[in-house]
């Protein structure tokens, strides 16, 4: 299925080394972003299941981005749970949401997209991203969860690690520190 | 008098129809501007001694909305006048019993208690659903506002709508994508 090209005097090399040569990005000929989708076929009595690589669906329509920052605190957008179209994209064909090394955002904007998932979840906005048989259509719920709702975004509370918001205000006051040294010498 | 000034003049005397769509409307917000209609303040010759209001057709009044957990948290009292004849109802079970009654005790309560109130309040009609009868549709000339957007769902937008949408992030290295 996926097979890892390796060269055969590499076999019966330690985990290490072994880690060292498998395949890494400096040898991509097409794009870089491959992903794979999982096909079944049966032919007679056999089950052929095979990974294929795949170009992205999202390619030609993705917003540059260095890939160091946050991509999303690099557009400064006021998201809100009813902006179902932006909230799609981080969430699975179930509905559930992509994990943070999946997504690439910072840790706040993750745990802040998480909650307007919820909330559009809640609000029954985006019911075609459910498994089958699930309740997140309004009109198959019960009691006070059918009828319409809802939210307001200041209620969603996210902080910043005491520890991380301590390191970024010391990197802060040494840079201030360095840049009135500077003023003073010259 | 201008033609604009004679029609002006019609609208401030005569009895006017307004209609509003209460989809995804908070019937608590909504009051204000609907007693606004109703008691005609909206109109020059206003004073409470005059009776200048307006008539408000609401429909759709099933389908308001409630922020947060206010369908469970908000609860209505109720007295018979015999000793334990005390009842709290949850909006949610009001509203299961009879669509148009929170739209209506929202309105009803905004209003300060005077003999004038149950006057007013005949002029409000709401039905819960769309299908308002035809004698009363022909009397509506104006279209209040909706006050809060109404929220559009994934269903509503394409498929070509949701995929040509500029991407935020895309999928990293050797993701596999899985199926619904």
């Amino acid at each position: 299925m996926f097979k890892i090209p390796l060269v055969n005097s590499l076999w019966m090399a330690s985990r290490m080394s072994l880690k060292l040569f498998t395949p890494s990005s400096c040898f991509h000929a097409t794009a870089s972003t491959q992903l794979k989708e999982i096909r079944t076929n049966k032919v007679g009595n056999t089950l052929i299941i095979e990974g294929i690589n795949v170009p992205s669906p999202r390619e030609n329509y993705l917003i540059p981005n260095d890939g160091k920052s946050c991509p999303l605190a690099r557009l400064n957008l006021n998201v809100k749970h009813t902006d179902v179209l932006i909230l799609s994209q981080f969430v699975r064909p179930d509905g559930c949401m992509l994990p943070q090394r999946i997504t690439g955002l910072s840790k706040i904007k993750q745990k802040k997209i998480t909650k307007l998932v919820s909330m559009a979840h809640k609000a029954g906005l985006m019911c075609s991203l459910a498994p089958e048989n699930s309740k997140k259509d309004p009109t198959r719920r019960k009691h006070w969860k059918k009828y319409n709702t809802y939210f307001d975004e200041s209620t969603i509370k996210v902080f910043d690690s005491r520890v991380a918001q301590m390191k970024t205000n010391m990197l802060q006051d040494y840079i201030e520190l360095k840049k009135q040294e500077k003023k003073l010498f010259v | 008098m201008s033609e604009l000034g004679r029609v002006k003049q019609w609208n401030t005397f005569a009895r006017c129809w307004h209609l509003f769509d209460a989809t995804w409307q908070n019937p608590l917000e909504c009051a204000p501007t609907i007693e606004k209609y109703l008691k005609g303040f909206h109109k020059p010759i206003y004073h409470p001694f005059v009776d200048c209001g307006d008539h408000v057709v609401v429909m759709n009044s099933k389908q308001i909305a409630f922020p947060g957990e206010e369908w469970r948290r908000r609860v209505y009292f109720h007295h018979t006048g015999y000793s334990r004849g005390a009842s709290w109802t949850p909006a949610w079970i009001l509203h299961d019993r009879d669509p148009t009654m929170i739209f209506k005790k929202a309105v009803y309560h905004h209003m300060k208690g005077n003999l004038f109130r149950r006057v007013v309040m005949e002029r409000l009609h709401i039905f819960s659903d769309s299908n308002v009868p035809e004698e009363i549709m022909e009397n509506i000339t104006n279209q209040i506002r909706p006050l809060r957007p109404r929220p559009k769902p994934l269903e509503s937008y394409s498929k070509k709508e949701i995929e040509e949408f500029p991407k935020i992030i895309d999928y990293p290295n050797d993701y596999v994508l899985s199926k619904n």
